[in-house]
């Protein structure tokens, strides 16, 4: 047998084994811990093998080229650490048989996602995850109900369309085969086939306007899950399918590319602003994670093999800094029992290891150099720089989003780290006598912060070297991968200059402290503060909502006016219960309405 | 023709009695007028000009004309079907009588939209 | 003599033998039922496997048909009749297994099997006459068996539902007898395929197509497709579940669909317009129908609704006349049959541990009925059209035809149902087994192992059943029966030869 059938296979058949009713623990967590493990293996073996294919019925089902084979080592990573962070985090789950079969059933099916060559394949994988999804949601317990059926409801929605817009790819294309497509936009079919699918892939990424699900799953779902799903195997998936369709099904034009571009703005300002006012640990990494798909969207919007480099960069950057984001917030939760800002506070020193992978991953995100996030935002700024070769001066706007968002991005986290690591605790936490997490918790988050280090610093000679060029060098044959010098960033002069800065003002510190500093408690208008005063991080920016524009833009927002989820279920409501009424129960004029179909039939048959 | 026309009338009749009556007694008579509409048209559909019954006695005189003995049949199928399904929807009108103390279809709606 | 004879002889035998039978003892009359719908079923595997797609025709009392035109009663099976027979029968021994318990609520389980095998005994006859007056017997046998059903718990609800059923199933039948009169003066003939060559000789002539238009309506109210379904929102819920599951499972494609596609494909000879109307009906059924359902908040209403909107996919399907169309319809009918009988049976599991259909009632069950929480969640993404359960495949072909055939609006409008399916689906998961358990439902317990089986075979068989799109298997399951309708004409020559 294929080996690319073992790699989606095995998980599979080890996810039904998880099924079998039984109560001990390890089992299970042994099985999830084989099929990881094996599927990392199987996936890195894959990489290093690559190309491979497999076909059956005369025409090639799954098949491996640089970009799938990048993506599933990724994914293959990232459920080995999520398994790993689970066996600890979610140690006392009610539904242990639906978490670890769901684990690595999307682990299956995202490899399947990521090999299918068939579009038809495509779609069955895709499709499944929405389930499997849906099912890991549920394991957050009832409140996660709601939750777990507006996220199935706007996946599984999309679903539908990108079959309609499959179908309408085979049409024109007579293929489902994904290599074989090559579709120009000279049809009104072309156009709704394209945008269709580009909304399965925008839900699945979480870009607005199909983002809606992303803040509720993550308020409820147990944080693996949200690391997981929404914040990396999902984005993954969107990413890839997009690019597949940017670079490959379709042959962009300027307007097409232009609807990404604004839209990847919009979603980078709009859900940032958002994330700012949220008063959740991860509510607010949710919004962000939803403004930081902008990036790569903006990245393939420029069109240019830079844009597509740095938008795949930032696609596993992203999932870097926000998978370990959210595993701190799990650190968070596990310890203090809640995620919420009024219960949180100076945590920073109760639990060194998550805060310092905190800060790292929180750098990151905002791009301080020099860690990953910075390097793909760098690469994004450039790209966006280069379409002023291709004419048109709208690449301001897309560049003035992509920077201020960035900056709005630090902000937010600025709030986060005030209300969640620094300030004063408030009396529970400090009666609770918090202390960090255990190993399993630390040893995932370290260990993918050190790489958000390792990605930054090595950004050139390692990922994009070894990983991205040869996608962009296959993608794009006619550009060559190799970038023009003046763009580099020099990492490690770089790193080397801001550690060298970061000696010079420790020791600086270090020289006023030799004098006495006077130090003293707070204290407002000469009384010293109550024990149980403190400074949380609720209130900040909320001068916001006070603005003319944007504060009522806010509330709207708020009260889901911008929902396609909320506006779609109301319209169905409110019709639906138009047709109630004309039901009323009397069987007269059920008779009625018979006669009328039959008056009908009479005239549309007998007529002529 | 005009035999044909005059069942048509009386299924009309039935037709009306449904759509019209609100009483579920006077319903079912309704429904029943109709069956026996379409029974007496379906007879008429086997009738034949100056036929004889079509029974086979032996002395019967070349070129005698039969009237059409399978409507007949069928016809009295479809009288027996009839009787089970009126015997049927009368005793479910006695028993809503006994449920809703009404006849009046209109008031018999709990299920509804 | 032929095993066709035993599908309508045997259940027919067992209705007459059941209430002698149940007088000796209660618990006999478990056994026997289900012994008969386990023969059954036998039967039609066996019935389906040895014709392997080819009519087989039974000449009931050996008259044989002189000069080629049929002199008595004849009984036909080929693909459609076979594919048909298989799934109701499917369906049949797993709802009588899930009585055995179900039904110990009610008084008097010997008239309940009694009414149930007649029901059966219908609906064999249904697909196996190969003549019109036949077929309209076979159909009343089924109407008043199912009419009684439908009233088995005798409160004022069932009653009502009952009936407005009777009263407008009653309409659907004079209006069947009334065409099959006027077809019978015009034609001179009630036999389908002897009719079909006739039809074809004089061509659809006024009076041809008036009986057209009687039949249509009168089959369309018995499939209830907008605007003639007022019936089954009412009917189908009050029933006992296992018979909702039997009505919206099988009876409405038996004596609605089935006869539609025989009578306009095989012996009217399909039309573009009759197409039109086809697929206008069953997009019209779909839209307002789920539009419908989304707004319910009775548990078994729902689902009645949804029943409407997937009969309207069969219509779709069956009505684009391409031959992928045709075979993604008669996929779908099959596979409606066995996620919303599920269905039903998951709803009815609800109300026997519950005693309540409405959503805002229940919630939370997930932990207390495993079984039927999973088993309905199978059922529910089935329905939805999420991969890779049946539901999917089936959904995906008709839409395909329908994009294939050029019907651009058809297929959005199909999608669009899609979605709306789903987001009602997920309303019932979220309101009966996912929100926090209500104090009042602490003490409920899963249903009886029966029950359980009964579901759970269902599931499966909604995972495994997109495996009938493999060429080996469906080409002596859907191939045949699709084959069936796209020949559309050269059904005389099949069932009479020559």
């Amino acid at each position: 047998m294929n080996p690319l059938l073992y790699v989606i296979a095995v998980p599979f058949i080890l996810g039904v084994l998880c099924f079998i009713p039984g109560k001990v623990r390890y089992i299970r967590e042994a099985i999830t811990f084989l099929g990881t493990a094996f599927g990392f293996t199987l996936s890195l073996l894959i990489f290093l093998d690559m190309p491979m294919e497999w076909s059956r019925f005369g025409s090639v089902l799954l098949k491996v080229d640089h970009l799938s084979g990048f993506t599933l080592l990724a994914a293959g990573f990232f459920t080995l650490f999520i398994a790993l962070y689970s066996f600890r985090y979610m140690k006392d789950t009610l539904y242990p048989a639906r978490y670890y079969g769901c684990i690595l059933w999307t682990f299956a099916a995202t490899a399947g996602a990521l090999m299918a060559n068939h579009l038809l394949l495509l779609l069955v994988f895709w499709g499944f995850l929405g389930i499997t999804l849906y099912l890991l949601v549920l394991t957050g317990g009832d409140a996660a109900a709601p939750a777990a059926r507006k996220s199935l409801a706007v996946i599984g929605g999309t679903d539908a369309l990108m079959l309609l817009g499959i179908i309408l790819i085979y049409q024109l294309s007579s293929t489902f085969q994904i290599d074989g497509i090559s579709l120009h936009f000279n049809s009104l079919a072309a156009y709704t086939a394209f945008f269709t699918l580009l909304l399965g892939a925008f839900a699945k990424a979480g870009v607005m306007p199909m983002h809606t699900w992303i803040p509720d799953v993550s308020e409820h779902a147990p944080i693996p899950v949200t690391a997981f799903l929404p914040a990396s195997l999902d984005k993954l998936l969107g990413i890839y399918l997009m690019i597949r369709m940017c670079f490959g099904m379709f042959a962009m034009n300027a307007s097409v590319n232009l609807v990404l571009l604004i839209v990847g703005s919009i979603t980078i300002l709009a859900s940032v602003s958002m994330a700012l006012m949220q008063n959740d640990f991860r509510r607010l990494l949710a919004y962000c994670a939803i403004s930081q798909v902008g990036y790569m969207v903006l990245g393939i919007g420029t069109g240019l093999a830079l844009g597509l480099m740095a938008a795949l960069f930032h696609m596993i950057n992203h999932m870097l800094y926000k998978t370990c984001l959210f595993f701190t917030a799990g650190s968070v939760k596990q310890q203090t029992g809640s995620n919420s800002f009024a219960d949180l506070g100076g945590l920073g020193r109760l639990m060194p290891w998550t805060f310092v992978s905190f800060l790292i991953a929180a750098f990151a995100v905002s791009g301080i150099p020099p860690l990953n996030g910075f390097v793909s935002k760098w690469m994004i700024y450039q790209s966006l720089l280069k379409l002023k070769d291709t004419g048109g001066s709208l690449w301001v706007i897309w560049l003035f989003a992509a920077m201020f968002g960035s900056g709005l991005t630090l902000a937010s986290f600025m709030k986060l780290t005030h209300a969640v690591f620094l300030g004063t605790s408030p009396v529970k936490i400090v009666k609770a006598k918090i202390g960090e997490s255990g190993f399993l918790i630390i040893f995932p988050m370290a260990f993918i912060a050190v790489l958000c280090v390792l990605f930054g610093i090595f950004a050139f000679s390692g990922p994009i070297t070894l990983f991205l060029q040869p996608i962009t060098a296959m993608l794009k044959p006619t550009i060559s991968g190799v970038l023009p010098m003046p763009l580099y960033w020099s990492a490690g002069t770089a790193t080397l200059l801001i550690l060298a800065g970061l000696i010079i003002g420790f020791l600086i510190y270090l020289a006023g402290n030799l004098k006495n500093v006077r130090e003293a408690d707070s204290f407002t208008g000469g009384e010293e503060l109550p024990v149980d005063t403190r400074v949380s991080g609720i209130g900040f920016y909320d001068t916001v909502r006070d603005l003319p524009v944007l504060g009522t833009l806010f509330k709207r927002a708020e009260a889901k006016w911008f929902d396609l989820y909320e506006l779609g279920s109301n319209f169905a409501y409110s019709v639906g219960g138009l047709l109630k009424k004309a039901h009323t129960g009397l069987l007269n004029l059920y008779l009625l309405y018979i006669l009328l179909g039959l008056i009908i039939f009479l005239i549309l048959l007998m007529g002529r | 023709m005009i035999v044909f026309i005059l069942a048509v009338l009386l299924f009309l009749v039935g037709l009306y009695g449904i759509l019209v009556k609100r009483n579920i007694i006077k319903l079912a008579i309704g429904l029943i007028i109709m069956e026996y509409a379409v029974n007496l048209f379906f007879v008429l559909a086997g009738y034949r000009e100056g036929g004889t019954a079509p029974i086979l006695d032996g002395d019967l005189a070349p070129g005698t004309v039969f009237v059409d003995p399978l409507p007949q049949a069928l016809v009295l199928t479809a009288i027996v079907i009839g009787l089970g399904t009126t015997a049927l929807l009368v005793s479910f009108a006695v028993k809503i009588y006994e449920k809703y103390d009404t006849f009046d279809i209109r008031k018999i709606r709990k299920l509804h939209g | 003599m032929s095993l066709l004879l035993y599908f309508i002889i045997v259940p027919l035998g067992g209705a007459f033998l059941l209430p002698i039978i149940s007088r000796l003892r209660e618990s006999l009359s478990d056994w026997v039922g289900n012994a008969i719908t386990a023969l059954l079923l036998y039967c039609s595997v066996y019935g389906v496997i040895t014709a392997s797609g080819k009519t087989v025709t039974y000449f009931v009392g050996g008259w044989r048909p002189i000069a080629d035109i049929p002199v008595g009663i004849n009984l036909v099976m080929d693909g459609l009749s076979g594919l048909m027979l298989l799934i109701v029968n499917i369906v049949a021994l797993l709802v009588t297994l899930y009585s055995v318990n179900y039904m110990a609520r009610y008084t008097d389980k010997g008239k309940y099997y009694t009414l149930f095998l007649l029901m059966v005994a219908g609906l064999n006859g249904v697909i196996l006459s190969g003549d019109l007056f036949n077929l309209f017997v076979f159909l009343e046998i089924t109407a008043i068996a199912s009419y009684a059903l439908v009233a088995f718990g005798i409160e004022d609800e069932e009653l009502e539902a009952s009936f407005k059923y009777q009263v407008l199933g009653g309409t659907a039948s004079a209006l069947i007898l009334l065409g099959i009169a006027v077809f019978y003066q015009t034609t001179g003939t009630l036999n389908l395929a002897d009719a079909s060559r006739v039809i074809a000789g004089i061509g659809h002539t006024p009076t041809v197509l008036f009986a057209g238009v009687l039949f249509m309506a009168g089959f369309c109210l018995k499939a209830a497709l907008i605007p003639f379904h007022a019936w089954l929102p009412d009917a189908h819920p009050a029933a006992p579940a296992p018979i909702s599951a039997m009505l919206s499972g099988v009876v409405i494609k038996v004596l609605g669909v089935y006869p539609l596609c025989r009578l306009f494909f095989n012996v009217y000879g399909i039309t573009p317009l009759i197409q039109d109307i086809f697929m206008v009906l069953g997009v019209v059924s779909i839209i307002l129908g789920v539009f419908l359902a989304l707004s319910q908040w009775d548990f078994k209403r729902l689902l009645a609704y949804h029943s409407i909107s997937q009969i309207g996919y069969v219509v779709l399907g069956i009505g684009l006349g391409t031959p992928l169309g045709i075979l993604g319809g008669l996929f779908h009918l099959i596979n409606h049959s066995v996620f919303k009988s599920l269905l039903f049976l998951n709803a009815g599991s609800v109300v026997y541990a519950t005693d309540t259909r409405e959503l805002k009632e229940l919630g939370g069950l997930q932990r207390k009925m495993p079984v039927t929480g999973a088993t309905s969640q199978v059922a529910s993404f089935s329905i939805a059209g999420l991969p890779p359960f049946n539901g999917f495949w089936s959904k995906l072909i008709i839409i395909v035809a329908c994009v294939q055939a050029g019907q651009m609006l058809f297929a959005v409008l199909a999608v669009i149902g899609s979605i709306l399916t789903l987001l009602s689906f997920l309303k019932v998961q979220r309101y009966v087994f996912f929100d926090a358990l209500k104090e009042k439902w602490k003490n409920v317990r899963e249903v009886p192992f029966l029950m359980c089986v009964s579901m759970i075979v269902f599931a499966l068989l909604c995972i495994g059943m997109g495996l009938l799109l493999l060429p080996q298997i469906s080409a002596v399951t859907l191939k045949p029966a699709a084959d069936v309708l796209y020949t559309g004409l050269e059904y005389a020559t099949k069932v009479l030869g020559g």
